[in-house]
């Protein structure tokens, strides 16, 4: 994974160095982190054996927790790399999120002229309803009646 | 042991003689080492006693088993007598083995251990099994467990990075790498600031508001927490007729300090969440809207202090600013948190929604009202939008005005067009007042407003109609196309009336001028165009008025062939005996049954009978006779009876 991908013109090189630099470190700590899983989990196998000694078979149940401690421990680092992958997805995809913005813009720009063109013809229907109603009050004959 | 006490008889410790031999030699028997004597003297330890009590114990224990067969037997019974017997045998050996150290005659060659019976390395096996296999299912309990905190970490995470793409589609989300070492999340903040402020960047400081911090709930969802009062609106009103103390309470959305965190049960979590993101939208939308409130402020004070038309600044203190916009009108404009609106009662916002209607005062018998303030609000908010945060590009026209900060003199800021525009609202209402009271006074008389749709400028048209049924008279007489054309066109009088500012221009047909002095004959009814203040305005439009119908008449009698004199208000004809008839026009603006009246009066001959018919009520001349407040078909009626009396001055 690059940081940055989405960039149309390319990063800087100092910034491809560090992002490569960061998948490099990145891939190593998933790999780290997988073998210990899988050394651990070998060991806690081959463990199984029951021995004749009442003594090594406590030994093993020692070894055998604090392996699995550490099995746990990596799981947990490999979730934390995968939610830091996903913070990079989220805030590294820029090409999506600037074709979201403008796709939002558009639309709201839409919505905007949608806006500005009903207000106009609010104001035109006003204006000749308004107009329309003058002339009926004006020319009734309660207002004449009124008047006289 | 039993309580008889055996007892065993050494032999002396005598050397004796072993056997002879022939030759006479005495054979001893050899001497034995003190370690021999001691393992002598050991074996000669009789361990019968012990064996025969097991023995005697285990036939009890076989009656006493056989005797409780009817009864539950423990079921650790026999491991305890096995250990009982083994701890028996340790003791024991132990005691044997400390002997044989504190004597030191004889040691411990070795120790063998015996060989184990099969059921007991089955049974070993089976308690090491046993044990692992409890210690694997502890293990596994505790991936289990491990696995259920991930997953529940891993759907708190896929609501909070959910929500926070829902925000991201709207608002700027910006992390933040946090130094701490108790998590690894990041920070996220979401900026609410806009940089496009076009002509406000240099001015305006960033808000507080603008940098909002995301936090986590204790459910693991993002939180959004905003320190009370931090949300603020606009509030304007009149002074003396809004009061400044009273919040504005326009918004329907219901304003927050911080999103509520409420229980959720599993099943309806999808559908809480969709709520909870509309919801945080909403609060980001209020502190957007409090910011862009925040800037508008900030704008109107600075161009507060710069002259400019229109604005005269009469109180400023923190968050609020009091303008004179003339005509005694006083405003304000003042920044006040939106939360107060939310916690008012209803008897109060009773007393809000009165002092929102527009108000009308009545003072000397006039009344005007004053524009409605939230619409007064939003023109406020559209025009600083318009015209301060867009580019210059897109920029519109303000109603004819620059609008910009950096304006000239002569040329009012957005402030000083916005006091303008609310001080020719008030105006223009003012003049509508007046004009409604003289149209509904005069029958005839149609008024008809124009939109203009430009915030300074208002225009009404006052129509004086020629009735139909004079029209269609005319129609039917006997005359030539043309005049019939002429009369047609001739159907409506308008006097038109606008409004720019504060400044009222009247223009209007039938007032003659000097022109018309010198074109006797013809039709001319010129247009005359000037302006007036609000006091005279309903005389001007009265005399205008009554112009215009004296035009019409003049015209009338023209087309049926009589010469008349038309002077401004008066219209003469000569009858047959030479005298002089007038009908002459008066305008009271003040007359309740209608503004304008006419006379007709008398010039020579007839004053003297006159003198003796007419009513001298109101102390008027001999020769004017009161016609009062006529409609045009009494006085186009009236107009052919005086065309009738004038007999031999026809103009064929």
């Amino acid at each position: 994974m690059n940081k940055g991908t989405g960039v149309g013109t390319g990063p800087t090189a100092a910034a491809a160095a560090a992002a490569a630099q960061k998948q490099k470190t990145m891939m190593q700590r998933v790999e780290t982190d997988i073998a210990n899983i899988v050394d651990n989990f070998t060991q806690l196998v081959n463990v199984a054996r029951v021995n004749d000694p009442p003594v090594r078979n406590s030994q093993e149940t020692f070894m055998m927790e604090m392996r699995a401690a550490r099995m746990v421990q990596a799981a947990d680092s490999l979730l934390k790399l995968v939610s830091e992958l996903k913070q990079t997805a989220i805030f590294s995809g820029f090409a999506s999120l600037n074709d979201h913005v403008e796709q939002r813009t558009n639309e709201f720009n839409q919505q905007a002229e949608k806006t500005d063109r009903m207000l106009a013809r609010i104001g035109e229907e006003s204006a000749a309803s308004l107009k329309e109603l003058e002339s009926h009050y004006y020319s009734s004959a309660q207002r004449t009646a009124d008047t006289e | 042991m039993d309580g008889n006490l055996e007892i065993s008889l050494d032999k002396l410790p005598v050397k004796r003689l072993d056997a002879i031999e022939e030759n006479g030699a005495e054979r001893y028997p050899p001497d034995s080492s003190y370690d021999e004597k001691r393992v002598s003297l050991i074996r000669r330890i009789d361990f019968a006693w012990a064996v025969e009590d097991d023995e005697e114990r285990e036939r009890k224990k076989k009656q006493k088993k056989s005797s409780k067969d009817a009864s539950l037997t423990w079921q650790w019974q026999s491991m305890v007598e096995n250990l009982q017997l083994a701890h028996q045998e340790l003791s024991v050996i132990i005691d044997l083995i400390n002997t044989v150290e504190a004597n030191d005659a004889v040691t411990v060659a070795g120790m063998t251990r015996p060989k184990p019976l099969p059921n007991e390395v089955l049974s070993d096996l089976a308690v090491c099994a046993a044990t692992k296999l409890q210690c694997y299912r502890q293990l596994g309990k505790y991936f289990k467990q491990s696995a259920k905190g991930f997953e529940e970490q891993i759907a708190r995470e896929a609501r909070f990075y959910g929500a926070l793409i829902r925000l991201q589609q709207n608002w700027k989300v910006k992390r933040q790498r946090v130094a701490a070492a108790a998590s690894s999340n990041e920070g996220f903040t979401i900026d609410l600031f806009d940089n496009s402020l076009y002509d406000l960047a240099a001015m305006c400081r960033p808000s507080s508001l603008s940098t909002i911090r995301v936090e986590h709930d204790s459910a693991g969802m993002l939180a959004i927490n905003l320190p009370p009062n931090s949300c603020r609106s606009l509030h304007f009103g009149f002074l003396g007729v809004h009061s400044a103390d009273i919040p504005k309470n326009m918004s329907k959305i219901k304003t927050r300090g911080s999103v509520e965190q409420r229980p959720r049960e599993s099943e309806k979590e999808s559908v809480s969440d969709d709520d909870y993101v509309k919801e945080t939208h909403s609060l980001l939308r209020e502190v957007h809207q409090s910011i862009f409130n925040d800037q508008v402020f900030e704008m109107l004070n600075r161009e507060a202090f710069n002259q400019s038309v229109g604005v005269n600044v009469t109180g400023i203190r923190e968050n609020y600013l009091q303008l004179s916009i003339g005509q005694g009108n006083t405003l304000f404009i003042s920044l006040v948190p939106s939360n107060k609106g939310d916690s008012q009662d209803s008897g109060d916002t009773q007393n809000i929604e009165s002092a929102i209607v527009p108000s009308h005062s009545f003072v000397t018998g006039k009344k005007w009202v004053f524009p409605n303030r939230t619409s007064c609000e939003i023109y406020l908010q559209q025009i600083v939008h318009e015209n301060a945060f867009v580019k210059e590009k897109d920029k519109p026209n303000l109603s004819g005005t620059q609008a910009s900060a950096q304006s000239g003199k002569d040329e009012p800021s957005l402030l000083g067009h916005f006091c303008l525009s609310l001080a020719h609202r008030i105006f223009s209402s003012r003049v509508l007042t007046e004009l409604e009271n003289v149209v509904c006074r005069v029958p005839y008389l149609h008024l008809m407003t124009h939109p203009t749709w430009h915030s300074r400028t208002s225009s009404w048209t006052i129509f004086m109609k020629v009735p139909q049924s004079i029209l269609h008279a005319e129609s039917r007489s006997p005359k030539s196309d043309l005049q019939n054309m002429k009369n047609s066109i001739k159907s409506q009088f308008c006097t038109k009336v606008v409004v720019n500012d504060d400044r009222i221009n009247v223009e209007g047909e039938g007032a003659p001028n000097v022109v018309g002095l010198f074109k006797s004959s013809e039709n001319v009814c010129s247009v005359n165009k000037y302006e007036c203040d609000l006091a005279d305005l309903p005389v001007i439009i009265l005399l205008q008025v009554a112009s215009q119908v004296i035009c019409w008449l003049h015209e009338e009698a023209l087309t049926v062939g009589i010469k008349t004199n038309r002077d401004f208000l008066c219209l003469t004809f000569e009858l047959e005996q030479g005298e002089n008839v007038s009908l002459v026009a008066h305008v009271n603006p003040g007359d309740i049954k209608g503004g304008i009246s006419w006379w007709l009066v008398m010039e020579d001959g007839f004053a003297e009978d006159w003198k003796l018919q007419m009513d001298m009520h109101d102390g008027a001349s001999d020769y004017r006779k009161f016609l009062g407040h006529l409609t045009l078909d009494v006085l186009y009626s009236t107009l052919m009876d005086l065309v009738s009396m004038c007999g031999g001055s026809r103009n064929h």
